[in-house]
């Protein structure tokens, strides 16, 4: 029936459905552990040597939580993601493999290279839920009364005890050498001042509801490493900046359709602070041009953020300012809020311009499509 | 097209992409809403929609995705996070007990 009815913007099946549900998946293993994540920021903000209270002790902390607890966390949840606990028990110790294979270094082009092994575990995770899985189908309804537990005790234990140890040899090293080739790249554009181009492509694919995959599924990943070894990353803050869709916010409160006017204060709040940066979605995908504003409000930031040097030191999630605020390392809060500002600014001034000169009077219909879709009048 | 009577309506759930942020926002609408009703309204990621569901509410971005987890159950897409329209039918159809289509 999908066929018969007038599509709404953006409610094509397709690849995006399919770059949604992958991106959807990467997300579902990160998201859930995402306090794991602040945690680490906040010790690694708050100990390392160039942090609030420095302390050589307490700095021990940093490595092990961003080499073992947070893969482990994401591939535990992978693993749950396909088959539950005994997926996740599973997941959870191929990730243990590919994670030290990461802790103890691969060579790349000579150098020895630590890899916190995030892509790793999110290959690992759900590939050890995933065979449990099929040995589960294949064999638990055969087994004899009474041996159940066994079974499945040492089916869990032999396949575990092999993953951990081809991860370690076999899928580690290419991963390891993969995330390095992906840092170069990031680098590059870093250090052309490249880096506001990565906009072009983030602020558009955001609002077709891929930010948490570019965001976890991509950004994070490679920004960890950077942030293990330098204590900040830039990478953090290319997609999850609050800037952009507030300044779009702003220039619907005041020069948007005005039926749409009053509920722009009450979205501010939600996608500032609250940090759900979906709510300003919709804003977008009904005066499509907007992305323009976007973007540029994007590039803005990230450009302010590349030339003043500034870097989190984890993945502000929720995107919202307080989650900002709390992961910039010490002495990084003016230029973060700089950024942040700057980007607000471009973004509501050239939405402001786009809106001024698509919105007329009489074009007061908002609602898109969607409230009416279908045979039944909407019955409100 | 699946329906469902309003009145038949037990759980409504609330899908988006991770089922921690927006869809969390609108179940505490929702609840509100239906306060006086016997309706569970609860949240979950669109990859993992519970089988008692009766109603999915979700963006129209995640439709396809959520019509694909599950097939032949009423799913209302809106756009609008705040005051949008799908919001008024949803609850429309609960309290009144009238059809309700998606």
């Amino acid at each position: 029936m999908a066929t018969a009815m007038p599509v709404p913007v953006g409610a094509t099946g397709g690849w995006r459905a399919r770059v949604q549900r992958f991106g959807g998946f990467l997300a579902g293993m990160v998201i859930p552990n995402i306090g794991a994540f602040l945690a680490w920021g906040l010790i690694t903000a708050f100990f390392i040597p160039t942090g609030w209270i420095p302390s050589e002790d307490l700095a021990q902390l940093v490595g092990p939580m961003i080499f073992f607890l947070l893969p482990i966390l994401i591939g535990y949840t992978g693993g749950n993601l396909v088959h539950g606990q005994r997926g996740a028990v599973v997941g959870a110790i191929a990730t243990m493999g590919v994670a030290i294979g990461g802790f103890v270094g691969t060579e790349v082009d000579g150098e020895l290279v630590q890899t916190p092994m995030f892509i790793g575990a999110m290959i690992m995770g759900p590939l050890g839920g995933w065979l449990i899985k099929q040995f589960d189908q294949a064999v638990m309804h055969r087994v004899r009364t009474g041996f159940e537990m066994l079974v499945g005790t040492f089916s869990a234990g032999i396949l575990g005890a092999i993953l951990a140890v081809l991860a370690y040899w076999v899928i580690g090293p290419p991963v390891a050498v993969i995330s390095s080739a992906a840092g170069d790249v990031v680098d590059y554009l870093v250090d052309n001042t490249l880096l506001p181009l990565t906009s072009v492509i983030v602020e558009p694919a955001k609002v077709l509801f891929l930010n948490n995959a570019i965001n976890h599924g991509v950004l994070a990943p490679l920004g960890v490493a950077e942030a293990a070894e330098t204590g900040k990353a830039i990478h953090f803050m290319i997609e999850t900046n609050p800037g952009p869709g507030l300044g779009l916010l702003l220039a619907y409160w005041f020069f948007g359709p005005r039926s749409l006017r009053p509920s722009a204060p009450g979205a501010i709040i939600i996608h500032f602070f609250g940090g759900i940066h979906e709510i300003y979605f919709p804003y977008v995908l009904m005066r499509p041009i907007t992305i323009l504003g976007m973007i540029a409000g994007g590039m803005a930031g990230v450009f302010t953020f590349l030339v003043t040097d500034a870097g989190l030191t984890a993945t502000p999630s929720p995107g919202s300012i307080f989650a900002y605020m709390a992961v910039t390392p010490k002495g990084g809060h003016g230029v973060v809020l700089l950024g942040v500002a700057v980007a607000a600014a471009v973004s509501f001034a050239v939405n402001a311009l786009l809106l001024k000169m698509t919105v007329h009077e009489e074009d007061e219909v908002v609602m898109p499509e969607t409230a009416t879709v279908g045979p039944a009048p909407a019955t409100a | 097209m699946a329906s469902i009577q309003g009145s038949d309506v037990r759980k409504v759930v609330v899908a988006c992409e991770a089922g921690m942020g927006s869809s969390v926002l609108l179940v505490t609408q929702l609840r509100d809403r239906l306060k006086g009703t016997d309706v569970v309204v609860e949240h979950s990621p669109v990859s993992q929609i519970p089988a008692d569901a009766d109603v999915i509410v979700c963006h129209q971005g995640l439709e396809a995705t959520a019509r694909g987890v599950a097939p032949g159950k009423v799913v209302v897409p809106f756009s609008m996070f705040l005051g949008d329209p799908a919001f008024d039918r949803v609850v429309g159809a609960i309290t009144e007990g009238t059809p309700l289509e998606g």
